[in-house]
């Protein structure tokens, strides 16, 4: 809820502003409870497209050099280029090569996904198994997921595709200040079909930089089924912006699992949080297994 | 109905019902009030008939009976900082009579710390794991900005736990903050915090007293499981107008109070009345502040805040047999933020109430009081953000209506019976969204109402001049809109048993119902969260406790040691599911998760009241428990096992004295010290890529719920009273001086983790722990004045 948020981070920044004035932070060695890694799945499965997956292992909150897992370690490229998003110089992520994966479909036909890591060169995402032929599906369908590696490590997943709902409008408004001060909002509306329990995202993205969202937003229809329903931003945006709005309609596993990783998240740095587990979509392991379905519009601000 | 609620209503009938032997000599009542000079009544002042060995303590009304053979018999009345007073009686029929107490200005030099009960009256009593404060002991204390709360001051009692640095909450014998009973004049106080628990909504001018109950709970209490915090406002004087106050470094206080009523001549007014005002002015300055910075780029501007309450009590007598109370209270926290022009935010929270009380005189055994009042707690959130504005609002409104009588059926049995009904509200939540082009226009109301009551009947059998037992049982029941009933037998049982005039031992058992549900999914009490009744899928909870143990009279009465051995066992405990949304949910209840909650521990106590220094020393040992198994197709908390909740403490020792130099100057100590407090810290992290378009994330991986420790915490808080020359007769000021966290301890509050970067390339190097602590020392002075 956006105005407990604003609530709480406007206490929270006043705490933090008056801890850090009068000194009261000081860096302290803890000493985290034992952790032992687990596969972490990332498979976004969409109509018309390869299959593409990521597994690596999930590792200690604080990094350790060395795990003793004996699996190959890949360090990731430099700021420079594309990374998993945690940096470089000694901060690694671990991808188990001794992973293989299988992509049970509709039908019951069970495909594998080739280990074959690569980077995406337009998302510039990063992914470790891909398939050989484009997925067709249709709404309500499912999918399954099959991952091991040589160590017993298990993960299984099942996902259905969930019915396309379409943006109604986009559309923006200027602050009514010209020259270098004028900003727009950007306001996009759809309608929830009535009578069922229904979740959505909605990513905002900047055309200057496509891998960093302008805004991103859960939302459940439990105030608004059957109903139009429209995502106001503040005035944040400039002339000339090209902005791209997505709406996904979610799977509620997908919804869970987005939600759960927004409150850890969250959690540090909160001391009225009450930090949340990962609710995975996936079984044996961490990570979401899903069936994208989305509409798009984009529109240059002027 | 459980076995051992058959077994205790069969008890608590046979105490009763038994026949009442051994009385044969002819006994009257005699019965009155005692009040002060200023009018006020004197709650616990001791009336006894020493030749006799007969006596008996004021009620919280200032009120006594006592039963006193016929014939000639010298009677005293003494109150610590008071004259005593030795009147003769010679008793044919029952008999009122009032008395009114000077201040003993010599003995106040000497006395410094005193609850309602003398050392002996805690021996002597049945009761057990209640703590009396006397707002006097409070405002002696060193206090956090100065500012004198009575909830602080209660922390520092065994048993009871604090929310974290700073904070007002109390978790009282593994119970969470909302499982107290907060009563304000016998009306319910469901949020008894300002600032996020920083401070309490009692004002310490207008308190007359505070209990504390944690076992052995009396039957004419219900409601919530772990305590009961019962607060007296004070009545005003019926001598003579009175101003008081104080200036204090964040918040002043001014509180007026007078006579009621036409005086005859010598004699007090047949009433009088108190108002008492609060307020904080960080306001003031924060808004200078901003002010100041409007034009500068990057400036942010700090939010604006204050807390205010008033207070306000009358009392008149209307006659011989009856008397009126009229108490109310009015409380507010408001926050504000407005980022210059496109980002508005208001908070404001707060409690209201209003009671009014009938006390009627049927006999001098027999005395009723009828209470009838509304209370409320209400939120409301709002915030405008260019086009858009979002509103959130939760109430929770109760109308009150209770009698309670008490009835001297003979000296060996004092019944007290009487029943409650109270209609509550639930406004869950009402979110409001809408924009200015009207293309977004969100109104969700959710709203319960239920209807709850009580009867009860307890009896304070004095079996014998050894054996002593408070046998009470009530009734209690909950009925919501949807048709739904639950209710059960509360049974209480207090007993004591004297191996000598120095030495008891104690024992009870109180069954408890909560029916309605503080909804909060954080880990810490905000006034966000929300009250939510018993339904279908959310029953009420229910605690059982049972405790024992001795009180020892040592060094000739000048000290008493305590120790309590309690164990508390609670079903139906409520938590939430990971990532629930509490708000505006018309489905909350499915978020709900039922777990057990247990908890244990040993309380030992040593207090001192008199002599020039006074003061205690408490420690306590205790463990808490959390169990919330597999349902609703989750794994519960913790995969289904056992974990501690955020408030379990080991270790708790608290040292508080008093001493006073001389009659003007004070110097007052506590320390406190509590082993390592739970917390939840990451242990995994992963990457998480996103969809295209998302931002890559690292996600933090929790392991069991509070398996990590933080420091252990302690404080030494240190503070002065001097009082001041008066500057006409009858007036008094003084200054009151404290150092909170005098050695400047940097107790944690939360630990968080910083990324680190490189400072050469910017990009991130690893991760640090950064232990974020609350207060450093801070020395507060307050100008305190009465005229």
């Amino acid at each position: 809820m956006f105005s407990k948020r604003l609530f709480i981070q406007m206490s929270l920044g006043g705490l933090l502003l008056t801890a850090a004035g009068c000194n009261l932070e000081n860096e302290v060695d803890v000493v985290l409870p034992a952790y032992t890694p687990e596969l972490v799945v990332e498979c976004y499965l969409r109509a018309g497209e390869v299959p593409r997956l990521t597994v690596v292992e999930s590792g200690t909150y604080l990094p350790s050099k060395a795990d003793g897992t004996g699996q190959p370690v890949i360090t990731l490229p430099t700021a420079a280029v594309p990374t998993l998003g945690l940096g470089i110089n000694g901060i690694t992520i671990q991808v188990p090569v001794d992973v293989t994966v299988r992509l049970t479909l509709p039908g019951g036909q069970s495909v594998p996904l080739q280990f074959a890591p690569g980077i995406d060169p337009l998302t510039r995402k990063v992914f470790t198994h891909i398939g050989t032929a484009p997925l067709a599906m249709q709404p309500g369908q499912r999918f399954g997921l099959d991952v091991r590696d040589t160590r017993g490590h298990h993960v299984t997943g099942s996902t259905g595709v969930p019915t396309f709902v379409p943006i109604d409008t986009v559309r923006y408004a200027s602050n009514g200040v010209n020259g270098p001060e004028q900003r727009f909002n950007f306001v996009t509306r759809f309608t929830d079909p009535a009578g069922t329990a229904d979740y959505y995202r909605l990513l905002l993205t900047n055309q200057r930089d496509l891998n960093d969202s302008e805004g991103d937003y859960l939302v459940s229809d439990q105030v608004f089924d059957g109903q139009s329903y429209t995502f106001p931003t503040t005035y944040r945006f400039t002339p000339g912006d090209t902005m791209t709005a997505t709406l996904f309609h979610m799977e509620p596993d997908y919804y869970n699992f987005q939600q759960s990783v927004r409150g850890a998240i969250s959690a540090n740095g909160n001391p009225f949080a009450q930090p949340a587990r990962i609710r995975s979509t996936v079984q044996g392991g961490l990570g979401v297994f899903t069936i994208l379905v989305s509409d798009q519009r984009s529109v240059v601000l002027k | 109905m459980t076995r051992t609620s058959y077994r205790a209503a069969t008890v608590l009938a046979i105490g009763l019902l038994a026949p009442q032997l051994g009385w044969a000599q002819a006994r009257h009542v005699l019965s009155g009030q005692v009040r002060g000079t200023d009018g006020t009544a004197l709650p616990g002042a001791t009336v006894a008939v020493p030749s006799l060995g007969l006596g008996t303590a004021t009620d919280e009304n200032g009120r006594y009976r006592l039963d006193v053979p016929a014939g000639p018999q010298n009677v005293t009345v003494s109150f610590v900082g008071y004259l005593p007073q030795t009147f003769r009686v010679n008793l044919s029929r029952s008999q009122q009579r009032d008395l009114t107490l000077a201040p003993n200005a010599n003995e106040l030099t000497e006395v410094v710390v005193q609850g309602q009960q003398t050392l002996e009256e805690k021996l002597v009593t049945t009761q057990m794991g209640v703590e009396r404060l006397s707002i006097r002991e409070a405002k002696l204390l060193p206090a956090l900005f100065g500012e004198v709360d009575i909830l602080k001051t209660l922390q520092l009692k065994p048993g009871v736990q604090s929310g974290g640095e700073g904070s007002s909450g109390l978790f009282v014998r593994g119970g969470s903050s909302d499982q107290n009973l907060v009563l304000l004049d016998n009306a319910l106080i469901y949020n008894p915090n300002h600032l996020f628990g920083l401070f309490s909504v009692f004002n310490s001018d207008a308190v007359q007293s505070v209990d504390l109950y944690k076992s052995g709970f009396p039957a004419q209490f219900g409601g919530r499981l772990s305590s009961v915090i019962d607060v007296k406002l004070r009545e005003g004087s019926r001598e003579k107008f009175t101003v008081t106050g104080g200036i204090g470094l964040i918040a002043s206080r001014l509180s007026l109070e007078g006579p009621l009523g036409k005086r005859a001549d010598g004699q007090a007014a047949k009433g009088s009345f108190i108002v008492s005002a609060r307020r904080t002015y960080f306001d003031v300055f924060t808004r200078a502040i901003n002010r100041a910075n409007a034009g500068t780029e990057g400036y942010r501007p700090i939010p604006d805040y204050y807390f205010q309450d008033f207070n306000a009590k009358a009392n008149y007598t209307l006659g011989e047999k009856d008397q009126v109370f009229a108490t109310g209270y009015l409380g507010r926290d408001v926050f504000g933020f407005n980022s210059f022009g496109n980002l508005q935010a208001d908070f404001a929270w707060g409690n209201t109430l209003g009671t009014l009380r009938w006390q009627h005189t049927f006999s001098p055994r027999l005395t009723a009081n009828t209470q009838v009042g509304l209370t409320s707690y209400r939120y409301s959130l709002g915030s405008q953000v260019d086009v858009a504005s979002f509103g959130l609002t939760s109430t929770i409104r109760d109308y009150n209506a209770r009698v309670d009588f008490d009835y001297d059926l003979n000296p060996a049995h004092n019944v007290r019976f009487g029943a409650s009904f109270t209609h509550h509200t639930f406004g869950v939540g009402r979110l409001q969204v809408e924009t200015a082009d009207n293309s977004l226009n969100v109104d969700n109301n959710i709203s319960y109402t239920a209807l709850e009551g009580g009867l009860y009947a307890s009896d304070n059998w004095k079996v014998s001049d050894k054996l002593q037992a408070e046998l009470g049982l009530r009734l209690s029941g909950f009925g919501n809109d949807a048709g739904q009933v639950y209710g059960g037998l509360e049974p209480r049982l207090a007993a004591r048993y004297a191996l000598s005039n120095k030495l008891s031992l104690k024992a009870n058992y109180a069954l408890m119902y909560q029916y309605a549900h503080l909804a909060s999914n954080t880990g810490a009490s905000l006034p966000t969260d929300i009250w939510y009744p018993s339904r279908l899928s959310v029953k009420p909870q229910r605690s059982q406790q049972v405790s024992t143990g001795f009180s020892w009279l040592l060094f000739g009465g000048k000290f008493l040691l305590t120790d309590e051995v309690y164990y508390k066992w609670a079903q139906n405990q409520v938590d939430f599911r990971d990532g629930a949304q509490i708000f505006a949910n018309p489905n909350l209840d499915q978020e709900f998760l039922f777990g057990k909650g247990w908890s244990y521990g040993n309380e030992l106590y040593l207090e001192k009241q008199k002599g020039k220094t006074t003061g205690w020393i408490g420690y306590t040992l205790a463990w808490s428990w959390r169990r919330f198994g597999p349902q609703r197709g989750t794994p519960g908390i913790n995969d289904g096992r056992d974990y501690y909740p955020s408030y379990d403490r080991r270790h708790n020792l608290n040292v508080v004295v008093l001493h006073q130099f001389n009659t003007r100057l004070s110097l007052t100590a506590s320390f406190v010290y509590t082993s390592s407090a739970p917390t939840t810290l990451p242990a995994g992290r992963f990457p998480l890529q996103n969809v295209p378009g998302g931002d890559i994330l690292a996600v933090p991986v929790y392991p069991d719920r509070n398996t990590y420790r933080l420091i252990p915490y302690h404080r030494l808080d240190l503070g002065v009273v001097w009082k001041l020359r008066p500057v006409r007769f009858g007036t008094e000021r003084d200054l009151t001086f404290s150092i909170y966290n005098a050695y400047d301890r940097r107790n944690a509050y939360f630990v968080y983790f910083e990324i680190s970067r490189n400072p050469n390339t910017d990009l991130i190097d690893g991760f640090t722990a950064q232990q974020v602590s609350l207060f450093p020392i801070i020395p507060s002075v307050t100008y305190n004045f009465k005229f």
